[in-house]
């Protein structure tokens, strides 16, 4: 077998190293900031957290779905851009994606409404791009004399705010759709609305689990919306844990609420507008709600749905993967690596299990056929919103009977061992049928007849 | 090949669409493993891989897939040893050619010529022409002939210039590729009736080593 062993080194040494590195890095801007001016950290971490790293994730997610589609369907992909002979497998094709975008003809249709066809690709892009600011992405710590946080903002209402923004980019696409002057676009248009105002219930009840499970491990006085309490609530043990390697098994979310995750990923995946529910798109019949418009704006909707990726990410690694959190060993790593150190590596790890998030959301667009409308409505209101209503009384329940959450995390054990059996089970496709075809007879044996 | 659609009925596991989307998830991600990290193997003609790179992508001008044996490409006029065509101008491609884009003026050795070979062939082309881009790449020229002086056999198929004028290709330009001699050949004469010693049909051999396409 013959390995890619710079690929390899790559990814489980260089992208780790350059996260962590960054994370360091930024952490030490915050604080420097900090010390200049109260709230001065808060103003550096919308320029490394949204500018640096969603902007950049997102411009090299346009690469990568092309890349890792490729992978998936035993193709190279891209590899043809280059800096004179710098090459880098295809690196630079989203630099020249950009370039192209920005230099197209930026046309408007005659018969559009120019004041909102100019605004919509700024709606559909600012609210999504707003959404990471409540995420967080290293715990406080103690450097130069401030304690600063990779997070921008840390209001109360976390989870609020979230859906609040969520269902705002709805404005930009509907807005798209009406401004154009344009059927297929008003169809998609349309077709946006519904979609989100169907999946936005589904959306919100999913994560009442999670929020009434976290209640549980949240401390009086504190707010069981606040991400970063969920992130906090999430390092304590349901069994095990501490001893010398600290090891156990952590309250982390996918644990407690597999249900829950299930369905807040299908409904927040349906919200980013991409394939299998790729409706208010449908490159096949109706192009789309963006069909009018040409360079950069078309640019704001495409990179908008790769940063709702990025943000999509970012907060169910808050919400169900625990956050920055490792699952085990973390009390011994800061123990040696001192907490500056060691909240830099939390910093790593956060954008780590954003990247396998990303890929995640990327295989299933490139596994699945897309959905019928019908089965999207269906999708929306017939299964999803009962599992969530389910999900919410049996999580209810079980945090009112036993408040230690164990009882609900064997709950959730149990859904993951059915999901576990369930696709264990599914074996390989019955050999094919033999040839069922009459054989036919031969003329040359009862000629006589 | 049309082939039969089972259409049995989902069990209530398939219906439940999450287990097998999984491990419809299981699929991409095995190939997304097997070829992000394992190395593509480059050689053209292996287009079944059986490697744990699956990867078929053949990159176009730096590789090339090598020609089946019967691939008809750019024509040449076959050389003698002595680097002279063994063209004798018969005029029996240029007849049979049915875009009629062969041009041939024939010319005579000189009777007095003091080499054997051309004592015994007489004619030659002074002008062989062929307009590349009336060829409808038939390969009759090469079936007609009986010298064995034209093949299609340089594997060049994508030959491209800005101008009409580069594909009249002129003798200099077709005479090309390795020499092609027979033991039946003319100037090879024998002695007695014996028959000439073939080895093989060299005629329906290839004798240039193939290299990969054009």
């Amino acid at each position: 077998m013959r390995l890619r062993w710079g690929m390899i080194l790559l990814v489980f040494v260089g992208l780790p190293a350059l996260l962590f590195g960054l994370s360091a890095g930024f952490y030490a801007l915050a604080a420097l900031a900090e010390g200049l001016f109260t709230g001065g950290a808060g103003v550096v971490n919308v320029f490394t957290l949204l500018l640096v790293m969603v902007m950049v994730f997102s411009a090299l997610l346009t690469l990568a779905e092309r890349k890792w589609s490729a992978a998936m369907q035993d193709r190279i992909g891209p590899n043809r851009a280059n800096l004179g002979p710098l090459r880098l497998g295809g690196l630079f094709h989203f630099v020249a994606d950009a370039l192209k975008m920005l230099f197209k003809e930026d046309f408007t249709p005659a018969g559009a409404d120019k004041w909102l066809f100019r605004l919509a690709p700024a709606l559909a892009f600012i609210p999504v791009f707003c959404l990471f600011a409540v995420v967080p992405v290293a715990p406080p710590v103690e450097l130069f004399g401030e304690t600063v946080s990779l997070q921008i903002a840390n209001p109360d209402f976390g989870v609020l705010y979230v859906f609040a923004f969520a269902s705002l980019a709805v404005f930009g696409t509907a807005l798209a759709g009406w401004a154009s002057n344009n059927k297929l676009a008003l169809l998609g248009g349309v077709r946006a609305t519904s979609q989100m105002i169907s999946y936005e219930v589904a959306l919100g009840l999913s994560l009442v689990g999670a929020i009434a499970a976290f209640s549980a491990l949240t401390p009086a006085g504190g707010s069981s919306l606040r991400l970063e309490q969920m992130v906090e609530s999430q390092s304590t043990w349901l069994w095990g844990g501490g001893g010398g390697f600290d090891f156990g098994v952590p309250a982390w979310g996918i644990l407690l609420q597999p249900l829950g995750f299930v369905l807040f990923f299908a409904a927040a995946f349906a919200e980013t507008k991409r394939a299998p529910f790729d409706m208010p798109e449908g490159e096949s019949e109706i192009v789309g709600y963006f069909v009018e418009y040409s360079g950069m704006r078309f640019g704001l909707f495409m990179i908008s749905e790769f940063v709702e990726i990025v943000v999509l990410s970012g907060v169910i690694a808050s919400v169900f993967f625990g956050g920055y959190h490792l699952p085990f060993g973390e009390a011994w790593l800061q123990g040696h690596l001192g907490d500056f150190w060691f909240a830099a590596l939390q910093g790593s790890v956060f954008w780590l299990k954003v990247i396998v998030l990303a890929w995640l959301q990327l295989a299933i667009r490139w596994t699945f056929p897309r959905f019928r409308y019908d089965q999207v409505q269906k999708l929306g209101w017939r299964i999803l919103l009962p599992a969530g209503l389910f999900n919410v009384f049996a999580t209810a329940a079980l945090v009112l009977l036993d408040p230690s959450l164990r009882l609900l995390a064997l709950f959730g054990l149990a859904q993951i061992a059915l999901l576990v059996y369930l696709v264990g089970s599914g074996g390989k496709p019955a050999p094919a049928a033999p040839d069922e075809r009459p054989v036919a007879v031969s003329d040359h044996d009862g000629v006589s007849a | 090949m049309p082939y039969k659609v089972s259409n049995e009925k989902l069990t209530l596991r398939e219906q439940a669409y999450l287990p097998e989307m999984i491990r419809g998830l299981g699929v991409t991600a095995r190939h997304f493993l097997r070829n992000l990290f394992t190395r593509r193997d480059p050689a053209p003609e292996i287009l079944d891989r059986e490697g744990p790179c699956q990867i078929t992508t053949v990159q176009y001008p730096e590789e090339k897939v090598e020609y089946p044996p019967g691939y008809r490409g750019l024509h040449r006029l076959v050389p003698r040893e002595d680097g002279s065509p063994r063209c004798v101008a018969c005029y029996m491609c240029a007849t049979v050619c049915p875009a009629q884009c062969i041009y041939i003026e024939a010319g005579e050795y000189p009777a007095d010529d003091p080499s054997a070979p051309n004592r015994v062939i007489e004619r030659y082309p002074t002008k062989f022409v062929i307009d590349e881009l009336r060829c409808i790449v038939c390969g009759f020229c090469v079936e007609a002939c009986p010298k064995d002086a034209i093949r299609m056999d340089t594997g060049l198929h994508a030959v491209s210039s800005e101008e009409r004028r580069a594909f009249m290709l002129e003798r200099e330009a077709l005479l090309r590729g390795p020499a092609v001699e027979h033991p039946s050949d003319p100037w090879r004469k024998r002695e007695d009736s014996s028959a000439p010693e073939h080895g093989e049909k060299e005629a329906h051999r290839r004798i240039s080593p193939r290299k990969n396409g054009g």
